[in-house]
C-alpha cells in the first residue's frame, strides 16, 4: 500500500541528478463542456480562444485552456480568478448554454523537470513522447492511472492526476527518479 | 589442473582472472567468460543431470538455446535462481553456482537408476502407469509425480531485487545484432529513422564474434565490428545488449527483457536487476539467425558431445578448446570449419565423419592438407564414456546398408545436423511458414505484421549474404516508412558459406529400439519415443508433442522441434508440412516473474485509493477494508474490542447521540445544461421534473434489461444543475453508461456530465444530535427542520469552507452529509470531531453503516441485488415514475419474465429462536424434510446482529417473497437447520419518526 502523501503542500517530492519531481501549488480548475455553437461566446467570456484541436492549448492572462475532446476543455487559472471565470460564464449561460464545473480539488499537478524527464515519463506512460509537442497536452495513462500529461518544455512535463490516484504515481516517480540517477 | 584455455585467443580478458564456484569448488575463469566457457576451460564438461533419466550431461551449445547445462546461481541472500543456463550466465568474482537434479552428487546420482530402467519410461509412460487403480491416485501417484516434477529448486526466500520497466517507441526495431542486424541498422539509420538494435548476448556481433577469420571490406572482422558499432552509435542507433526480445505481440508491440545486473560483481545499490521494455515499433526486422541442429544417434548426449558451431564459438569467442581429441560428425559443411579452427589451436582432430558420400571437394582438400582423416558416407551408431565421452562408434554406409563398425577414441564429439532458422518471434505473430524442400526446413512465408526477416532467419547462409540481405531489409523498412536508405555492399573475404543435408535418426546396424538417440535433451525424449507415439495413434505433431513432451521443456524445442518433426513425419510416411509444426509462444527464453511484475510489488502492487480523511482514520486505529480500488475504514476498535463489539458500540452510540462517517468515496457526477432534467428523467426510474431546486430524491438506475445497476441520493442545485451521488464501486461505470447514452442515443440533449467524486470530501453525520453539532458551523442557511427538511440540499459556508450540505439519512436517524472541497476534508473532520466531543461523537466505519442501513431495510446495490433484481423485486416500485414516457429499462420491466409470478423478491428474515444469526449467502428452502437435492427458493443477502432490533436481522431474496410475509422458511446449515419467518424489510422505526427531529 502506498504511503500517505500530503497533497495540500506544494514541495519537492523527489530530486536526483537526473530529474526533479515537484508537487505544484494548487490552481483553479474547471471542466468546461459546450457544443460548437457556443464556443465563440465562451472564448469571449473567458478572454482566451478555446482551442479546437484535441491536445492543443491556448494561454492568455494566466488562463490556460486545453482541448480534451470535441466538446470538452480544461480551464486552469490562478485561484483568485476563479470567481471571475464562474461569473463570466454564468452571465452568458442563458444564450450560450454550457457546463462549467469546478474541479480544483479533484486533481493535483506534478511537475517533472531535468535532463532525464522524458525517460522518467517512459516508465509509466505508453505514448510516444516524441509526438507530444512542447505546449500541448494529452489525456493518457501513467502506470495504469488516468492522467493529463502536459509538455511545457523539451525536458519539462506536468501530470494532472486525480487526487486519490496521485500517491501511487508519486511513489513510482520517486522510484524512477532514483533509478535514473543510478544509471 | 588441465587447462583448455588458448593464450591470447578470444574476446575474454586474459589479464583479468575471475574466481567463482561450481558445486562448492572454486574455479578460475576470465572476465568475459560464461560459467560454461570457464568450466570447459578447466576441463569440466559434466554440468548437470537430465530431467527424466538423470543422465550425466554437459553443454550442447554456447548460447541461450542450451538444453543441458542448467545450473542454480546464487548472488547473495535471497538471490537464488534455478535453471539458469550456464552458457549465458557471465562469471564474476564470488559467483556461486551449483548443478541440479542430482543426489547425492553430480558424479554419483541415485536417480540415474531411471536410466537403467529406460525401457519402462517410454512415451506416454505417465498416462499408462498412473491410471489404475483409481484409489492409488491421491496417496501414491500424485505425490510421486509431484516429487518427480519440476527441474531445479524453487527459491524459498522473498526476492530482494528490484525490477523495472519502460515504454519505448522506435521507428525500426532490429532483433539480433549479427551481420544481418548490423547492416539493417545501418541502412535504417541512414534514412534518419529512430533505430533500436537489440541482442540477447553480452555484446553485439553475432556470428562475427565466432568468425574472426573473416575480413570485411579488407578489415578483420572484429575491427570492422568495432568501427561499425561506433558508426551506429554516431547515427544515434540505440544498441541494447543482454536484451532478449521475449514476445512479439499485436501491432508490433514487442517485449524486451534486459538483464542489468546478473553479470555484475557489485551492482549499484538499489539498481534494478532486469528491465522489461514494452516497445512499439513501426517496423521490425527479425535478424535472429539460425540455430544448429544435433544429429540423432545412440549416445548423442554424453558430456563432451557438443554442437560443432558451439565448439567454434568457445574457441574463437572465449579462447577455449573443448577438448584434446575431437571427432566431428556432420551432415553440413559448417562443422568442417570448426574442425579446422580447433586443429589450428592444437586440438587433435581424430576424424571428420560426414554422412554425405561426397562432401565438398575444397573441404576435403583442406582436411587433407591438415592431415585430418575424412570418413565420407559414414554414420555414427554409438558412443561410450560415463561422465565424459571416450569413443564414438562409426560405420560406413553403402547403398543404404550399414557396414562394419569401428570405434574412434575421443574426448569431444562435435556434431552438426544443419541449421534451423530462428522463427520463434515470427511464429508469435501468426505469420505462416513454408516448408523448403531443398533446405529441409521451414522458412517464413506470409507476413502479418509490419516486419521483415533478414539473413539466416530466412535461410541465407554466410556473412556476406547476411550482411547484404540485412541492408536490403533495412532499406525496405525505411521505404515502408516513406524514407530512403543508403545501402552499402560489403565485400567479405574468408567467408564460410556452405550447404548440408537433413536427417532423421542416423542409420544404424544395431537395434534401433534400444538406441538412446536423443531428440529433446532437456525432456529426455528419444527418437524411439516419437516413433512409439505415432504407432500408438498420434497423428498431429501437436499430439506427438504432448504425448512425448518433445519440445515442451524450458528451451521450447529450440534444438528438437525440427528433428522431432522429421522423425514423426517419417514414421507417418508423410511430408513434414502435412504433419505441421507446433506453435512457439512467448517468452523466447525463460523470463523471471520479477521482470513481468516490474514495479508492481509490495507497496506499489496496485493502486490503493484513499480519501483525504484516511490518514486520520489510520492514526485513530481504524481497521480497513478494500472497496473497489479504495480502502475504507471498516470499524474503529477501542480498547481491544473485536469487530463485533466495536460495530455494536458504533451502532449504539450513533443511534443514541451522534456518529460520523467518511462518505468521500461515494461517486459524484455533476449534471449541467438546459436539458439536465430531461436527461435525469430518461436515465433514472424516478420523476425529476417536479423536484424543486434545493430538494433531493433517492434515484434508481437500471440497465436496459430492467435490472438495478446503481442508486444514490440526487440533489437539484438549480433548474439546470444536479448533483448525483452513486455507489462507491459504481462511480466510473455509471458515468461511462451515462456518457454512452448521451453520445450515442441522445446527442441532441444539451447537457454535460462531469465527475466530481474527488472534488468533494464528504462527511456524514447521523444521530439525534446531528443538527446540534453542525448548526454553529453553518453560515447563511437556516437548517431547522422547517426550513431545511429531510431530503434538502443547499450551498453554504460550513466552518469557513465552501460547502454543499445535504439533509439525508442512510441510517434512519437525523442525518446530514457535508461536502467540502477535498483539500479541506481532514480539517473539517477534525473540527467536527473536536466539537462533537460534547455529544460523545462516534466515528464509525463501513460495517456499522451496513448494519444501520439494514435495520432500515435500505439496500446495498451488489449485495442485496445481483444484477437480476428489478425495482419491483427489491420492493422499490415506488421509485418508478409511472407517468414518464420512457426511462432506461422501462420497456424491459414489461417483459413477461420480469412480470411473472414467483420472481425472487427482497424480504426480511427473523430467525425463530431470536438468537441465531444467519450466514450471508445461505440457501433457503420451504421444506427441510424434502430429499436432497432440495429445491432452493432463495438466499440470504445481508445478515447482522442488531441491537436496535434486539436480535439478529437479515434480508433475503425469496421466490414470491412479497406474498409470503409471516411464512416459515428453513436455512439448512452443515450442523443444523435454522427456522426463520419472512417479514418486511424495515426492522427499526418503521414510521420514520426519528428523521423528524
Amino acid at each position: 500500500m502506498t504511503a500517505h502523501v500530503d497533497l495540500n503542500m506544494a514541495r519537492t517530492l523527489a530530486k536526483s541528478s537526473a530529474v526533479s519531481v515537484e508537487l505544484l501549488p494548487s490552481v483553479a480548475r474547471f471542466s468546461l463542456r459546450a457544443g460548437t455553437g457556443e464556443q465563440t461566446a465562451l472564448s469571449k467570456a473567458l478572454g482566451v480562444a478555446l482551442p479546437t484541436k484535441i491536445g492543443q492549448c491556448t494561454r492568455k492572462n494566466k488562463i490556460e485552456v486545453l482541448c480534451l475532446g470535441p466538446d470538452e476543455w480544461t480551464v486552469l487559472a490562478p485561484e483568485d480568478q476563479a470567481v471571475k471565470i464562474t461569473d463570466a460564464c454564468e452571465a452568458i449561460y442563458a444564450k450560450a448554454p454550457h457546463s462549467l464545473t469546478e474541479v480544483s480539488d479533484r486533481e493535483i499537478a506534478i511537475q517533472i523537470t531535468g535532463a532525464k524527464a522524458t525517460d522518467l515519463m517512459t516508465i509509466g506512460c505508453p505514448r510516444d513522447l516524441d509526438l507530444l509537442p512542447v505546449g500541448e497536452a494529452r489525456r493518457t495513462i501513467f502506470d495504469g492511472v488516468s492522467a493529463v500529461l502536459w509538455r511545457d518544455g523539451s525536458d519539462e512535463y506536468r501530470l494532472d492526476l486525480w487526487r486519490s490516484f496521485a500517491p501511487h504515481v508519486i511513489s513510482l516517480l520517486e522510484t524512477g527518479c532514483a533509478e535514473l540517477a543510478a544509471e | 589442473m588441465t587447462t583448455f584455455r588458448v593464450p591470447g585467443r578470444g574476446r575474454v580478458l586474459h589479464n583479468r582472472p575471475v574466481s567463482f564456484t561450481f558445486d562448492g569448488m572454486t574455479y578460475q575463469g576470465l572476465e568475459g567468460d560464461t560459467v560454461a566457457s570457464a568450466l570447459i576451460a578447466n576441463g569440466v564438461q559434466l554440468m548437470g543431470r537430465s530431467f527424466k533419466y538423470h543422465r550425466p550431461r554437459g553443454p550442447m551449445a554456447a548460447g541461450s538455446e542450451e538444453p543441458n547445462a542448467l545450473i542454480g546461481t546464487r548472488r547473495g541472500k535471497g538471490r537464488f535462481e534455478p535453471n539458469t543456463r550456464a552458457t549465458v550466465q557471465e562469471i564474476w568474482n564470488g559467483l556461486e553456482t551449483n548443478s541440479q537434479n542430482k543426489y547425492p552428487s553430480l558424479k554419483f546420482d541415485v536417480g540415474a537408476i531411471n536410466d537403467r530402467a529406460y525401457m519402462l519410461f517410454s512415451a506416454g509412460f505417465y498416462y499408462k502407469t498412473f491410471m489404475w487403480p483409481r484409489s492409488f491416485w491421491d496417496k501414491y501417484y500424485e505425490p510421486f509425480i509431484r516429487a518427480a516434477a519440476g527441474l531445479g529448486v524453487s527459491p524459498s526466500e522473498p526476492d530482494p531485487d528490484n525490477y523495472a520497466s519502460r515504454y519505448l517507441h522506435t521507428d525500426v526495431l532490429i532483433i539480433g545484432a549479427g551481420p544481418a542486424g548490423l547492416a539493417s541498422a545501418r541502412a535504417a539509420a541512414t534514412a534518419g529513422l529512430r533505430v533500436t538494435l537489440v541482442d540477447e548476448n553480452s555484446e553485439p556481433g553475432g556470428t562475427l564474434l565466432s568468425e574472426p577469420q573473416a575480413s570485411l571490406d579488407g578489415t578483420p572482422a572484429w575491427d570492422w565490428l568495432s568501427a561499425e558499432l561506433d558508426a551506429l552509435t554516431d547515427l544515434d542507433v540505440r544498441i541494447m545488449t543482454r536484451t532478449t526480445a521475449i514476445g512479439y505481440y499485436h501491432q508490433n508491440m514487442i517485449a524486451l527483457c534486459q538483464k542489468l545486473t546478473d553479470h555484475q560483481e557489485k551492482p549499484a545499490e538499489g539498481a534494478p536487476r532486469e528491465r522489461m521494455w514494452r516497445v512499439r515499433a513501426k517496423q521490425v526486422i527479425l535478424a535472429q539467425g539460425a540455430l544448429e541442429k544435433p544429429l540423432v544417434f545412440d549416445g548423442n548426449d554424453r558430456p563432451g558431445v557438443m554442437l560443432a558451431g558451439s565448439a567454434q564459438t568457445y574457441l574463437n569467442r572465449y579462447g577455449v578448446r573443448v577438448g584434446n581429441k575431437a571427432v566431428i560428425v556432420t551432415s553440413h559443411d559448417s562443422a568442417w570449419y570448426a574442425a579446422f579452427d580447433l586443429a589450428s589451436a592444437g586440438t587433435q582432430i581424430e576424424a571428420i565423419v560426414d554422412t554425405r558420400p561426397t562432401p565438398n571437394a575444397d573441404l576435403i582438400k583442406e582436411a587433407a592438407a591438415r592431415g585430418i582423416t575424412v570418413l565420407p558416407g559414414h554414420t555414427a551408431t554409438g558412443t561410450s564414456g560415463r561422465l565424459r565421452i571416450k569413443s564414438v562408434r562409426v560405420n560406413k554406409v553403402e547403398n543404404g546398408k550399414v557396414l562394419n563398425a569401428r570405434n574412434i577414441s575421443c574426448d569431444s564429439l562435435l556434431i552438426c545436423g544443419g541449421w534451423t532458422p530462428t522463427l520463434h518471434l515470427f511464429s508469435h505473430t501468426k505469420g505462416s511458414l513454408k516448408w523448403d524442400d531443398e533446405s529441409q526446413t521451414f522458412l517464413p512465408d506470409r507476413i502479418t505484421e509490419e516486419c521483415q526477416i533478414a539473413g539466416a532467419g530466412r535461410g541465407l547462409w554466410g556473412i556476406a549474404s547476411a550482411l547484404n540481405d540485412g541492408a536490403v531489409m533495412g532499406a525496405a523498412a525505411a521505404k515502408a516508412l516513406g524514407k530512403s536508405a543508403t545501402t552499402q555492399t560489403v565485400t567479405v573475404a574468408n567467408d564460410r558459406p556452405g550447404t548440408g543435408e537433413s536427417h532423421t535418426e542416423l542409420p544404424t546396424d544395431l537395434d534401433p529400439g534400444k538406441a538412446r538417440a536423443f531428440v529433446d535433451y532437456q525432456n529426455d525424449v528419444t527418437a524411439k519415443d516419437l516413433r512409439l507415439a505415432v504407432r500408438e495413434g498420434m497423428r498431429s505433431i501437436e499430439h506427438v508433442k504432448r504425448y512425448t513432451t518433445n519440445g515442451m521443456a524450458t528451451d521450447q524445442g529450440k534444438m528438437s522441434n525440427i528433428n522431432g518433426l522429421n522423425i514423426a513425419a517419417d514414421a507417418l510416411g508423410k511430408k513434414q508440412p502435412e504433419v505441421g509444426l507446433t506453435t512457439f509462444r512467448p517468452p523466447y527464453t525463460p523470463t523471471s516473474f520479477g521482470a513481468f511484475a516490474g514495479y508492481h510489488k509490495g507497496e506499489h502492487f496496485e493502486v490503493t485509493r484513499k480519501t483525504p480523511i484516511d490518514s486520520w482514520a489510520e492514526e485513530n486505529g481504524a481497521v480497513f477494508e478494500p472497496v473497489s480500488l479504495w480502502r475504507r475504514a471498516w470499524y474503529f476498535p477501542k480498547d481491544g474490542e473485536d469487530m463485533d463489539a466495536a460495530v455494536r458500540r458504533e451502532c449504539r452510540e450513533t443511534r443514541k447521540s451522534l456518529g460520523m462517517f467518511d462518505a468521500s468515496t461515494l461517486g459524484k457526477i455533476e449534471v449541467v445544461g438546459p436539458d439536465a432534467v430531461e436527461f435525469m428523467n430518461r436515465m433514472y426510474t424516478n420523476p425529476w421534473t417536479k423536484l424543486a431546486p434545493g430538494r433531493t430524491r433517492y434515484g434508481l438506475l437500471l440497465g436496459d434489461d430492467g435490472f438495478i445497476r446503481d442508486d444514490g441520493v440526487i440533489g437539484r442545485l438549480s433548474d439546470d444543475r444536479f448533483h448525483i451521488t452513486t455507489t462507491t464501486g459504481g462511480a466510473a461505470r455509471v458515468l461511462n453508461m451515462m456518457e454512452d447514452y448521451l453520445q450515442t442515443e441522445w446527442p441532441d440533449l444539451k447537457v454535460w456530465l462531469t465527475s466530481t467524486t474527488e472534488q468533494w470530501s464528504t462527511i456524514a453525520l447521523n444521530g439525534p444530535n446531528a443538527r446540534n453539532l453542525i448548526e454553529p458551523f453553518v453560515e447563511g442557511l437556516d437548517i431547522s427542520d422547517a426550513a431545511f427538511p429531510h431530503m434538502s440540499i443547499a450551498e453554504c459556508t460550513f466552518a469557513g469552507f465552501p460547502a454543499r450540505l445535504f439533509r439525508v439519512s442512510f441510517t434512519g436517524e437525523l442525518g446530514f452529509e457535508i461536502n467540502v472541497p477535498a483539500r479541506h476534508g481532514r480539517a473539517l473532520w477534525e473540527k467536527l470531531f473536536d466539537a462533537g466531543q460534547k455529544y460523545d461523537i462516534c466515528p464509525y466505519g463501513t460495517e456499522t453503516m451496513h448494519v444501520l442501513r439494514a435495520e432500515k431495510g435500505f439496500i446495498i446495490v451488489g449485495q442485496d441485488t445481483d444484477g437480476t433484481v428489478t425495482p419491483y423485486d427489491a420492493g422499490a416500485g415506488w421509485a418508478i415514475g409511472k407517468n414518464k414516457p420512457d426511462f432506461v429499462g422501462m420497456r424491459a420491466l414489461n417483459r413477461p419474465d420480469l412480470t411473472a409470478e414467483g420472481r425472487k423478491q427482497l424480504v426480511g428474515l427473523l430467525t425463530e429462536d431470536g438468537t441465531s444469526k444467519l450466514e450471508e449467502g445461505a440457501q433457503i428452502v420451504l421444506d427441510p424434510n424434502q430429499p436432497i437435492p432440495m429445491k432452493m427458493v432463495g438466499h440470504v443477502t445481508s445478515s447482522y446482529h442488531s441491537d436496535a432490533a434486539g436480535r439478529p436481522i437479515a434480508l433475503a431474496l425469496v421466490e414470491g417473497g412479497h406474498g409470503k410475509t409471516g411464512d416459515t422458511v428453513y436455512i439448512p446449515m452443515p450442523d443444523r437447520t435454522i427456522k426463520a419467518t419472512i417479514t418486511g424489510t424495515t426492522f427499526y422505526d418503521p414510521e420514520g419518526a426519528r428523521l423528524k427531529l
